[in-house]
């Protein structure tokens, strides 16, 4: 109970950085998202030990697990683009589709050679 | 309306829930919970004559969590950093490969398949976390919002592909199956990567950033090359 008290309080305080750090970004003229810079700034603040590992953790651990969950929204708004789909959806579906595999096999393929490469040196 | 979002929101975490419970039973692609909760959520919302917006005024809540999880991914980064830095090479070499492959295919495929060049243009950066997706977007001629359902595609279809490529394709270790993940699905495929095992899910959220930073300067390049 502690525990998930704890985490809270720690989502929250991660909410409250994720939006000062979107401030930042605007204000920067920054290209990237503040949630991108907050990484970063994350990050170093915990690499300089300014933020202790265990002021966070608990939170983090938990929106990563969660993750999925917050997708959900953003993927009920595809039916605003119901006209679209009926009309180009196939089409458009065979792209993703055939294009996630093709960045699948590419990358995948591509890191697991190297890193084969690089095993068998160390050896 | 306060009452309506909360609702909306109730049910949006009950049917994700059961959907998991579901999907830990039978774990088969077609169920996974990522489908099917919008599938529930959209035929309820189109049954009940309701608008995405009324929806939304609770959905919105859970979005704005991607921020701070989001930004918690310099957790796992921070505590594996010795094991990114020594692999480092390899996974911005394959990110990058990865990440060019990804636009050109978009564009190419979207050109074979005679979809006209606004839609085409909003399928390039696809690939990518969603602000940053849109963003590209915008630089190169694509719809915003549409890049942003294209972003959102991806990521479900990814997240259910990759566990089949990757028990096809004998991707093994860590490294290469982290950059598949991010590189090719953001920040859904980086969850899935996570439920694989926590370095997994890290090198998925390292690949995720490059993919995201490479698409924002080199798309534009692209663009004028592909003419």
């Amino acid at each position: 109970m502690k525990k998930a008290l704890l985490a809270a309080i720690q989502v929250a305080g991660l909410m409250g950085f994720s939006l000062l750090m979107n401030r930042l970004a605007v204000w920067m003229h920054l290209p990237v998202p503040g949630s991108i810079l907050g990484i970063f700034v994350l990050f170093l603040l915990l690499q300089f030990r300014i933020v202790k590992l265990e002021w966070v953790e608990l939170g983090a651990n938990w929106l990563l697990a969660e993750l999925l969950l917050f997708f959900i929204p953003a993927a009920v708004g595809v039916m605003n683009y119901i006209p679209l789909l009926e009309q180009d959806g196939i089409r458009i579906l065979a792209v993703v589709i055939l294009s996630t595999l093709i960045v699948m096999v590419s990358s995948g393929l591509l890191a697991g050679a190297l890193s084969k490469r690089k095993e068998s040196r160390a050896s | 309306m306060i009452n309506e979002a909360v609702t909306y929101l109730t049910a949006t975490l009950i049917i994700y829930y059961a959907a998991k419970w579901v999907y830990r039973k039978y774990p088969r692609v077609y169920l996974s919970p990522l489908l099917v909760t919008p599938i529930i959520l959209v035929v309820l919302l189109l049954a009940t004559h309701s608008s995405y917006d009324s929806y939304n005024a609770g959905g919105a809540w859970l979005s704005k969590l991607l921020q701070p999880a989001t930004v918690a991914f310099a957790v796992p980064l921070y505590k594996n950093l010795q094991t990114l830095k020594k692999h480092a090479g390899e996974i911005v070499a394959s990110v990058l490969f990865g990440s060019l492959m990804a636009m050109l295919s978009s564009a190419l495929l979207a050109r074979m398949m005679h979809l006209n060049g606004e839609l085409a243009s909003s399928l390039v950066p696809r690939s990518v976390t969603t602000p940053i997706a849109m963003n590209v977007s915008q630089m190169i001629g694509g719809v915003p919002t549409i890049t942003a359902v294209f972003v959102i595609m991806t990521g479900l279809l990814g997240a259910m592909m990759g566990p089949s490529v990757v028990k096809l394709l004998r991707i093994e270790g860590d490294i290469a199956r982290g950059v598949l993940f991010g590189t090719s699905a953001h920040g859904t495929g980086t969850s899935k990567a996570f439920e694989l095992n926590p370095l997994t899910g890290t090198i998925s959220s390292i690949s995720m950033i490059l993919a995201a930073l490479f698409t924002l300067l080199a798309a534009p390049v692209m663009l004028g090359l592909l003419g």
